[in-house]
């Protein structure tokens, strides 16, 4: 029985999606190997690098034994992401990071060191985003370098939408006085 | 720099203002040049953010996450069927329903659970069938309970074998209309066996097939067993 007969044409994502949820790994490698850039860089922003690889390992693993659930409502590559981001959090609350995370913290305006004499922007920064108050940087890099909305960020993070606003101010006026260094 | 409106700069570079509040920065940035400065730096910053390259991590990761999913076994498989495929399934069991209910639903009612434990009889002592406890009276009693039945191949073969031979051997007794509907209904559901086989061995994790195949086993089995009742009730 030709099950695909009447099923609408897919692109190579959604095949190895469907091919990697009834267990070819193979395929379920392809869609590593293209998404794994991105998710690698968020948790490396989220967390640090030396988390990163692990976690990194730990979302795509998470995301083989959720493929069932994947029922194609949004992409694939947004599903992955927000499962990504939610691993990313959970990691966070579990080493208690975030514990701190929306304290008021007046002082920190100062404390972020100015732009360093360095040739390569770019690693610049994302030093400057590494530097940045955990709770801070969390909107900073979901907002602006992932594009999420404060309504997801809010749901995502568990706070209010009025304080992920504040946050994402915060740091960017942080990164402001980064870049004007 | 005028906290009280750089405050306001984020939301308005985000478009979260209000249309009134947005006019009043605008209106404020129009004459403060400081606060118009921070914007433009705000703006930098953004723009820096959504630039950001994505990197891989300096290390294949593969190796490691290939050898955790094999431990842990395949995927989950899922169900993935086409509207038309539902359709077409759902015409098939809803033809082969109506059809034993026309059939035998006047019939039945007061002889078949008798027949059919005779008949069942006759089976188990050839078949090692086992047949499952009998049901308390009730609207439903002409159904003959099949729901314990083992649906392990070689008994299934064993019990659908049976209640061939016995229709086969009864097919005399039986009208050639009643003949005509019991083999037109044994050909549909034999085809939504075979199509769920087919399915099957394309996707042989996916639960929802299995059930759709053992439901229609058991459908045959229904009707087989009914009628190779009726024709011992045409004696």
């Amino acid at each position: 029985m030709a099950l695909s007969a009447d099923t609408p044409i897919q692109t190579g994502i959604e095949t190895d999606v469907a091919l990697a949820a009834r267990g070819d790994a193979s395929a379920f490698e392809r869609l590593y190997r293209t998404h794994v850039a991105r998710i690698h860089s968020l948790t490396r922003r989220m967390l640090s690098s030396d988390e990163a690889d692990e976690v990194t390992q730990d979302i795509f693993v998470r995301t083989w034994q959720k493929l069932s659930q994947f029922r194609g409502d949004s992409a694939f590559t947004t599903w992955l992401h927000r499962l990504a981001v939610n691993v990313v959090i959970e990691r966070r609350r579990t080493f208690a990071i975030q514990r701190e995370r929306m304290a008021p913290d007046p002082a920190v305006l100062d404390s972020l060191p100015v732009a360093p004499p360095r040739a390569d922007l770019t690693v610049d920064f994302e030093h400057a985003i590494g530097q940045l108050p955990p709770g801070a940087r969390e909107v900073f890099l979901l907002h602006d370098v992932e594009g999420y909305k404060h309504r997801e960020i809010a749901v995502m993070l568990g706070v209010a939408t009025g304080t992920s606003k504040r946050q994402l101010h915060r740091a960017r006026m942080l990164m402001r006085k980064h870049l004007n260094g | 720099m005028h906290e009280e409106w750089t405050d306001k700069l984020s939301d308005y570079l985000d478009d979260e203002l209000s249309p009134r509040e947005r006019q009043a920065v605008e209106s404020h940035l129009r004459g403060c040049a400081e606060c118009a400065a921070v914007l433009d730096d705000l703006t930098r910053v953004v723009e820096r953010a959504q630039r950001l390259d994505r990197r891989p991590p300096r290390a294949d990761l593969w190796d490691g996450i290939a050898a955790r999913i094999e431990t842990r076994g395949a995927a989950p498989r899922r169900v993935s069927f086409t509207l038309p495929q539902l359709a077409a399934a759902a015409v098939v069991l809803i033809a082969a329903s109506a059809g034993i209910a026309w059939q035998f639903a006047d019939r039945a009612a007061s002889r078949s659970a008798d027949i059919a434990r005779s008949t069942e009889a006759q089976s188990r002592a050839s078949s090692g069938y086992e047949a499952p406890a009998e049901r308390e009276p009730s609207a439903e009693r002409s159904n003959i309970d099949i729901a314990h039945v083992s649906f392990a191949d070689a008994q299934y073969d064993a019990a659908v074998s049976d209640f061939e031979k016995a229709l086969q051997n009864g097919r005399r007794r039986l009208d050639k209309t009643t003949i005509a509907i019991v083999e037109h209904n044994l050909q549909i559901i034999d085809q939504a066996i075979e199509q769920a086989r087919q399915a099957l061995e394309t996707d042989p994790a996916n639960d929802y097939l299995s059930g759709h195949l053992v439901d229609a086993r058991r459908r045959k089995l229904d009707l087989l067993r009914r009628a190779a009742a009726l024709t011992i009730e045409s004696d």
